[in-house]
């Protein structure tokens, strides 16, 4: 995954499966209100299940049967408790009987008649959590919490609630929950699960076997135990086993595994253990909608249509349901384009004009990739371009509001179009060679390899196409390295997934690469693959950093760090003064004061040389010397700004035209030609290219980009088939020349230049 | 039809010019001050350099009074003909209360009743009123009248956001691109369709909520059109009324040593539109084929009357 500088990326939304069978052995036979209901008692004796059960007793052995797998029992005894007179039994019963809105009734029935009950609103609030309603449950949890400050269920709920952000103060949030009920089972399952999430396998093994010694039936301590076994390839794990003769019935412990193997980028693997969760239990709507968003993924769209179709139809209409269903309609505005190693689906209204761009770009990545990762891809890349960032983002994680540019699954890669993005923010072609890099080291891996390293073997990759491609160094970053907050290697993959600090991912992600670049420097990149091979051996990040390096992974941190201060030293200790001289810089420039531009310019200039982003020192140079009538020098701030990484189009394009005015035509061209993998839809640029090639005698580079202004249905249509006709004819295609010269002519019949050219074509 | 309109271009911009007054109101703030008052000077220029205007007048800054926007159509009133045409163009910031629209001026701003009224006394024939303001779509239903264009850049009083449409507006005028019949001459509805399209492309580039929405009314009493089209009746005055004419068409049209071959040329664009309306009812290859043989002979004709 990319993620865009500045912000931080979340991840799929997957919370605990709610333990209904294990809600509680401290509190059984209770229930918030606390009474007896004459006509439940009847009912459980008519079942033969109790002979002097209370409502609240017999709740609990509904859940006994639920959690042992007898689920047409289970229903027939919660169906006896909706005419419980104890709304809150009813609210428990309508819940697992998966009648939402009676049971959401009878919850806030319960809770007004017990206003001082924290566990009635608590338990209100993991219904919520179950309809994903995550602000209401929280809000549910914090007025339990006011009740009882240290109410376990309450601050449990506020950890899941934690958790589905993957926020830090989760963690704390369920230590506080243990250490107001140290037998709250759930807690610790949830502790075991984030420490996995984490990629902290022993904590997590601890964590769920703390669950077990609390009660030893524990299926969902058990299933962690099973989801490490199957992460680490061991599918003869004893706890499958031992789930199953408990509750035959319990897909969960596979939806759990599937989470984990999705969470570390095992999609079809994944896949295949949500599939055998919903063989098990039909009714386990949570697996069936991650089914269904990981079949997505997996551009296996029309099965996936139906699993989310009937987790709706089920009852689950949530975002994360109805987001996708809503982007798989839209598939039909896609079209898809099939080569013999791609699959490329572009929007309708964009298809014309990025396919060229695209599927070049694809071909020449996959060809590279293939030289120097030395394999061949078995499948071909799907890569799907989405105008709209959210539907990107639904695309990626079901939900709006992601963060990142662009997303590899496997052999799929989604990613934002460039015109997804404001002009000059976005670099699709790096992007999509990062995606690509991970495609490789995910396959060549078999999806066994830390996030660092894939993420860092990514960000290496954009920047050996050119260097110029690729992530700045950010503000963010300098002041990370700064305060010396970059990870041990052997932890890095923490930065990824729980950051600790707002930046971190992006950070993460500069460090990842920096550190590989390292690699590279030092060993050579044959090194890396030799790191990666290892990795797909199952070897752990010490394991490999010894074996590969010949160094403790400390010892590697320790010269990397020190690679990395010799490196950025000079940008770190002058952040400061460079801060400071950019607004006196920016005042100078509003008064007018073009000499004073200047001379603080060049002096801070090269304190921060990686600053290109809006206001840069290069810009404000090239301004000032342009005032002063040295277009010269304006010309070399300005090539300057190019060569560091500078991409907005407004700006490469007044370099375009410095270097047009002074006779460097070649030179405007390849400047102007950058923005193809920056902001290609801009009908401006590619008449300027297209100008500049025929210049230059460029006629085929000439043709892609008069071609590129037609498939922008510019308002000019004329002129836009004269240039065409005038690029076919100087690449001596006269055939498609007259074509162009007649749609020019049917436009506008007295277009001058196109009947010269007509006249020219005819004879 | 799109000669007989360039033939009616052709006969007005023969038989009158043009008179200009742009306008750039109250900016508020320096930014937009500098910015309306670059814009106003930029057309200046362009109108300035370009052939048939009659009278040119261009307000901004201090000047930009609500005295100084009446005397200058009262001079307007007395110096055109009727067979003049009248080009007024208002950039800045405009107010709608929901009954009335305002122009915002330096001291007191004036309304579009106001304005109407003073446009009304000035004699030339064909009028075009382009309001860029923020809510200048409150002011077309004042300003409309028959044989006058009103031009808004936003679709309603409630559009309240500073514009750019006027920025577009400006550039059509002297970008050679607007020019889509390349006539050598840019028409009302061809700087308002190019000025439409590049607001709205500025707006998507920007990943920004559209907030202005041209119309382009000259239908007398219409409701405005995003989409004039001459061919269902919106849009033909705007057609007809050139802006700017770069060209020497109109040179060539006038001599009348060249008059035989300038009758062949109208034949043979009046066969083309005729052929081009058939499109749909002939095979393709016979189209294309008729096509080219006209174009051909029309591009011989035009090569006979260049110099």
């Amino acid at each position: 995954m990319k993620a865009l500088s500045g912000l931080t990326e979340r991840k799929p939304a997957v919370l605990l499966p709610l333990s209904r069978g294990s809600i509680r052995a401290r509190q059984r036979g209770q229930t918030p209100l606390g009474h007896v209901n004459l006509r439940a008692l009847l009912v459980c004796a008519w079942l033969g299940l109790c002979a002097s059960l209370s409502p609240a007793q017999t709740l609990d052995k509904c859940r006994d049967l639920q959690g042992t797998g007898q689920a047409r029992q289970a229903d027939a005894c919660y169906q006896q408790l909706l005419s419980s007179a104890d709304p809150y039994v009813r609210a428990e019963a309508a819940w697992a009987l998966e009648q939402y809105q009676a049971a959401n009734e009878s919850f806030r029935s319960a809770c007004e008649r017990a206003p001082k009950n924290a566990l009635c609103r608590a338990r209100w609030g993991r219904f919520y959590l179950d309809r994903r309603q995550w602000q209401d449950a929280g809000k549910l949890f914090a007025e339990a919490l006011e009740i009882q400050p240290d109410h376990p269920e309450a601050l449990l709920g506020l950890a899941l609630v934690s958790a589905r952000g993957y926020e830090r103060k989760a963690v704390e949030l369920a230590g506080k929950a243990i250490a107001s009920d140290p037998k709250l089972v759930d807690a610790r399952v949830l502790l075991s699960r984030l420490a996995l999430e984490d990629g902290n396998e022993s904590k997590a093994a601890e964590e769920a076997r703390k669950a077990l010694e609390v009660d030893s039936k524990a299926l969902d301590a058990m299933a962690m135990l099973a989801a490490i076994d199957w992460l680490n390839d061991d599918h003869n794990t004893p706890w499958a086993e031992r789930i199953l003769k408990i509750n035959p019935m319990y897909g969960e412990a596979f939806a759990t595994a599937g989470h984990f193997l999705v969470l570390n980028r095992r999609y079809e693997e994944g896949v295949r253990f949500y599939r055998r969760a919903i063989e098990l239990n039909p009714r386990l709507h949570k697996a069936r909608v991650e089914l269904g968003i990981n079949l997505m993924r997996l551009g296996l769209d029309d099965e996936a249509r139906e699993h989310l179709e009937l987790s709706y139809s089920n009852g689950e209409r949530y975002a994360e349901v109805v987001n996708p269903l809503r982007l798989l309609d839209s598939y039909r505005n896609f079209e898809t384009f099939t080569g013999p190693a791609t699959v490329l689906r572009l929007h309708r209204r964009e298809a014309d004009f990025l396919r060229p761009y695209f599927e070049s770009e694809l071909t020449r990545a996959i060809r590279t990739f293939e030289k120097k990762y030395g394999m061949r891809l078995e499948r071909p890349v799907r890569l799907e371009v989405y105008p709209d960032h959210e539907d990107f983002a639904v695309r990626a994680l079901g939900m709006p509001g992601l963060g990142a540019l662009g997303v590899a699954f496997g052999n799929v890669v989604a990613m934002d179009s460039p015109s997804g993005r404001k002009p000059g923010s976005f670099h699709w072609a790096s992007t999509l060679w990062h995606e690509l890099s991970h495609v490789f080291v995910l396959t060549a891996t078999g999806h066994r390899v830390p996030r660092w390293f894939t993420e860092g073997m990514a960000v290496y990759e954009e920047t050996e196409v050119s260097p110029d491609w690729g992530d700045r160094i950010t503000p963010d970053v300098i002041e990370a390295v700064r305060e010396k907050k970059l990870l041990p290697v052997a932890q890095l993959d923490r930065g990824f997934v729980r950051p600790e600090y707002p930046a971190q991912v992006v950070v993460s992600y500069f460090q990842a690469g920096q550190l590989c670049g390292y690699i590279a420097e030092k060993w050579g990149y044959r090194k890396l693959l030799d790191m990666m091979h290892a990795f797909g051996k199952r070897k752990s990040t010490p394991e490999v950093i010894v074996q590969e390096l010949a160094l403790a992974p400390e010892e590697l941190d320790k010269a990397f760090f020190a690679w990395l201060d010799g490196k950025l030293s000079k940008t770190v200790q002058g952040f400061g003064d460079w801060k400071n001289g950019i607004r006196k810089i920016a005042a100078s420039a509003k008064a007018g004061q073009h000499s004073e531009v200047i001379e603080q310019g060049r002096q801070i200039r090269d304190l921060y040389p990686d600053y290109v982003e809006d206001g840069s020192v290069y810009e404000f140079l090239a301004e000032s010397y342009l005032a002063l009538g040295d277009k010269a020098r304006a010309r070399e701030q300005l090539a300057a700004y190019a060569r560091i990484g500078g991409r907005h189009p407004e700006v490469i394009k007044r370099l375009a035209g410095l270097l047009e005015e002074a006779g460097q035509k070649a030179e405007a061209a390849r400047a102007l030609e950058k923005l193809n993998y920056v902001y290609p839809q801009d009908e401006d640029l590619q008449r300027r290219l297209g100008t500049l090639w025929l210049e230059q005698g460029n006629a085929e580079g000439a043709v892609r980009a008069f071609h590129s202004v037609l498939a922008l249905k510019p308002l000019d249509r004329a002129a836009a088939h004269f240039n065409l006709a005038s690029a076919y004819r100087a690449a001596r295609k006269n055939e498609q020349a007259l074509e162009q010269v007649i749609l020019a002519l049917e436009a506008a019949p007295g277009y001058r230049p196109a009947q010269r050219l007509l006249l020219e074509l005819s004879q | 039809m799109r000669t007989a309109i360039l033939l009616l271009a052709a006969v007005s911009s023969l038989s009158g010019a043009t008179c200009f007054l742009t306008v750039a109101g109250l900016g508020g703030e320096a930014e937009y001050e500098q910015r309306f008052a670059g814009w106003a000077q930029e057309m200046d220029r362009t109108l300035r350099a370009s052939a048939g205007v009659a009278r040119m007048e261009t307000l901004h800054g201090p000047s930009a009074t609500r005295a100084r926007l009446a005397s200058a159509l009262e001079e307007l009133a007395r110096q055109c003909t009727s067979s003049d045409a009248l080009a007024v163009t208002l950039i800045g910031h405009g107010t709608f209360d929901g009954v009335d629209y305002k122009f915002n001026l330096h001291g007191p701003d004036v309304t579009a009743a106001e304005l109407a009224r003073w446009l009304d006394r000035v004699p030339a024939a064909r009028q075009l009123v382009v309001n860029t303001t923020s809510a200048s779509g409150g002011s077309l239903q004042v300003l409309s009248r028959e044989n006058r264009i009103v031009v808004t850049a936003t679709k309603s009083g409630t559009e309240k956001n500073a514009t750019i449409f006027a920025r577009y507006w400006a550039e059509a005028l002297r970008d050679p691109s607007a020019d889509t019949d390349k006539n050598e001459a840019i028409s009302a509805l061809e700087a308002f369709r190019y000025a439409q399209q590049k607001t709205a492309q500025f707006y998507k580039s920007q990943k920004r909520l559209a907030t202005e929405h041209a119309l382009l009314e000259d239908t007398d009493g219409g409701a405005g059109s995003q989409t004039p089209s001459p061919e269902d009746g919106r849009g033909r005055l705007a057609a007809a009324f050139t802006l700017v004419r770069f060209g020497a068409a109109q040179a060539a049209a006038a001599d009348p040593a060249k008059q035989k071959l300038f009758m062949k040329k109208e034949d043979l664009e009046q066969q083309i539109d005729r052929l081009k309306y058939q499109k749909a009812a002939l095979p393709e290859a016979e189209y294309r084929k008729q096509l080219t043989a006209l174009l051909l002979e029309l591009a011989k004709t035009q090569a006979a009357m260049d110099p």
